[in-house]
């Protein structure tokens, strides 16, 4: 193509790839942009079929350009991919155009496309970062389990995930499962702490029939089901001491004996345990073995609370209010700045699962706009005031405000041991006393002395 | 022998990934003795090529195909011959008479690919 006007010197000095086709679909006009985007030379490209050039996943069944024509209305910034010739998917967003003369004739078409390669890239980059499975965090805590969690998922190693309820430590055994070379095979997740030790072991290792009465056929148990597979031992800090020593022999001779049966069968399953108690305290104070901790406890892998990963909170909001919505058919929109700072005070004993039950309560009362913190459950409303705006505008108020969060922190930061929270914000430890009773903050059962600070 | 190729308004397929019927053609010394037309299940990649590999072909004959779809295909021992452009009774009469190798086949811009790849003639 010859430049020969100023609409070929603009065609040629942008950055989207544009080219024309006639009636026919032959390329007429292909410019520099086009041919850098799709590593195709003008010379080649022009005069074939705009198929054999620009190849689409839309060219068969939806091509926009055949739309267009039909239609004679233009297509704006449509989402698709074209393989170049080393067998890449390009992203690109499409706008296509019908051509006209001077007399308005229809004399072909009008394809632009820009190259949307690194803007995928930053999006992955972004969404690679912050979700693993279908758990979201941006918290340098989470991000350090991210980070190691592909690793740990090959090793094929047993894996303790400990942390408090609601922390997601279900979700983390699946994305381990989910990275592993075990994918394809199942996961299968049992609360031990909720079963008692017979039922416990004919669901784990299954039964014969005529092993009890009403046995009256085999039937596999997990670890026969889940072969090849991952199973997850939630809980595992409940089970019996009696319990314990039939695990173990599990996991040290890889084979299991079902109920009633008479030779033992080879079990091939990754396991992993999970629990919301302290193990380590458990083995020091003789209620769990030793050996048994040992033997799970290849990896150990801590979750953090919600209260020490508050960053995450809104993006887990995010994430609540786009599942509700999708689930029940609704449309808010989102949460307010004024909920969402409510929501950043408070602590979480429950967790993620408990940050979820409050957005689940939010929906129900809010209509199909922001959620307001009248939205929220009642005892958001008997907070101590927060700082900022939301406290009231009178001085005593604000210091009142100021105070109570001060505390909180110090509280926080030293593990609510209050003699270290004094001397942290410089003040007698009975001044404290007298403060936190002043101002009505109610403190956890844990007063800091003997409790340790995890990492 | 059994061959594919991924058809569309009786040309080659632009797209193997995006591809919605495959044609069968059983040929035996030069001579069609067999053909048929099999729909796709385009989008999923083990899905695609699992629809491809249980036809028994032992050759596929495509338009642009991206990598995924590429490896899935040759890794079930299919001979693959990608980026293939023009009417579907062409491209068959060319490969079965050997003269598939010539640019009137290539899509745009694989000439060098093509080039490297077909030093010598398809084994049929």
């Amino acid at each position: 193509m010859k430049i020969k006007n100023t609409t070929d010197i603009i065609l040629e000095s942008i950055s989207e790839g544009v080219f024309t086709v006639d009636l026919n679909w032959r390329i007429i006009s292909f410019n520099r942009a086009a041919e850098e985007i799709t590593g195709i030379p003008r010379k080649e490209a022009m005069g074939k079929n705009c198929w054999e050039v620009f190849r689409t996943n839309m060219c068969e069944s939806n091509c926009a350009l055949r739309r267009t024509m039909a239609e004679k209305k233009p297509i704006i910034n449509t989402a698709t991919y074209f393989v170049n010739s080393e067998k890449q998917r390009v992203p690109v967003t499409v706008s296509t155009a019908v051509l006209r003369d001077k007399n308005g004739e229809i004399i072909g078409g009008v394809e632009t496309f820009r190259d949307q390669r690194q803007e995928e890239e930053l999006r992955k980059a972004l969404h690679g970062r912050y979700q693993l499975g279908d758990m979201v965090s941006q918290s340098p805590i989470m991000q350090k389990i991210f980070d190691l969690l592909p690793q740990v998922s090959e090793s094929d190693s047993a894996v303790l995930i400990q942390g408090e309820t609601g922390t997601g430590k279900e979700l983390l055994a699946r994305a381990i499962h989910g990275l592993s070379l075990r994918r394809e095979k199942p996961f299968t997740a049992i609360n031990c702490g909720a079963l008692p030790d017979t039922l416990l072991e004919s669901e784990l290792f299954g039964y014969k029939a005529g092993a009890f009465t009403n046995a009256m056929k085999n039937k596999p148990g997990i670890f026969a089901s889940a072969h090849k597979g991952t199973i997850l031992l939630d809980e595992i800090g409940d089970i019996s001491d009696a319990f314990q020593v039939k695990l173990l022999r599990v996991l040290q001779d890889k084979t299991f004996l079902p109920l009633g049966a008479t030779q033992f069968e080879k079990s091939d399953v990754r396991i992993i345990s999970s629990t919301h108690q302290d193990l380590d305290d458990l083995v020091k104070q003789g209620k769990f073995r030793m050996d048994l901790y040992y033997r799970i406890n290849i990896i150990c892998l801590q979750l953090p609370p919600l209260r020490e990963r508050k960053e995450d909170i809104p993006i887990l909001v995010d994430r609540f209010i786009e599942r509700i919505n999708r689930l029940r058919k609704r449309t808010v929109q989102g949460i307010s700045h004024e909920a969402l700072a409510v929501l950043m005070t408070y602590d979480y004993p429950g967790n993620i699962r408990e940050l979820e039950n409050i957005i689940e309560h939010a929906f129900i009362l809010c209509p199909d706009t922001y959620i307001l913190p009248d939205h929220l459950p009642d005892h958001f409303r008997f907070q101590a005031p927060l700082p900022g705006k939301f406290a009231s505008d009178t001085m005593a108020a604000s210091k009142k405000s100021f105070e109570t969060r001060a505390i909180m922190d110090a509280l926080k930061k030293n593990n609510y041991n209050r003699q270290a929270a004094a001397r942290d914000l410089g003040i007698h430890k009975s001044t404290l006393f007298r403060k936190i009773k002043a101002l009505g903050i109610i403190l956890p059962e844990i007063d800091g002395r003997a409790g340790r600070r995890r990492i | 022998m059994k061959i594919g190729l991924t058809v569309w308004n009786n040309h080659i397929s632009p797209v193997f990934d995006a591809a919605q019927t495959l044609l069968v053609v059983d040929f035996e010394h030069s001579e069609i003795v067999d053909k048929k037309y099999v729909p796709l299940q385009p989008g999923i990649p083990h899905h695609q090529a699992g629809s491809v590999m249980a036809q028994n072909i032992q050759v596929l004959i495509c338009g642009a195909i991206s990598e995924v779809f590429a490896r899935m295909v040759t890794a079930s021992g299919i001979q693959l011959i990608p980026f293939i452009t023009g009417g579907a009774d062409d491209v068959l009469n060319a490969y079965i008479k050997g003269k598939l190798q010539t640019r009137a086949f290539w899509m745009p811009g694989y000439g060098s690919q093509r080039r490297r790849r077909f030093r010598g003639n398809f084994k049929q």
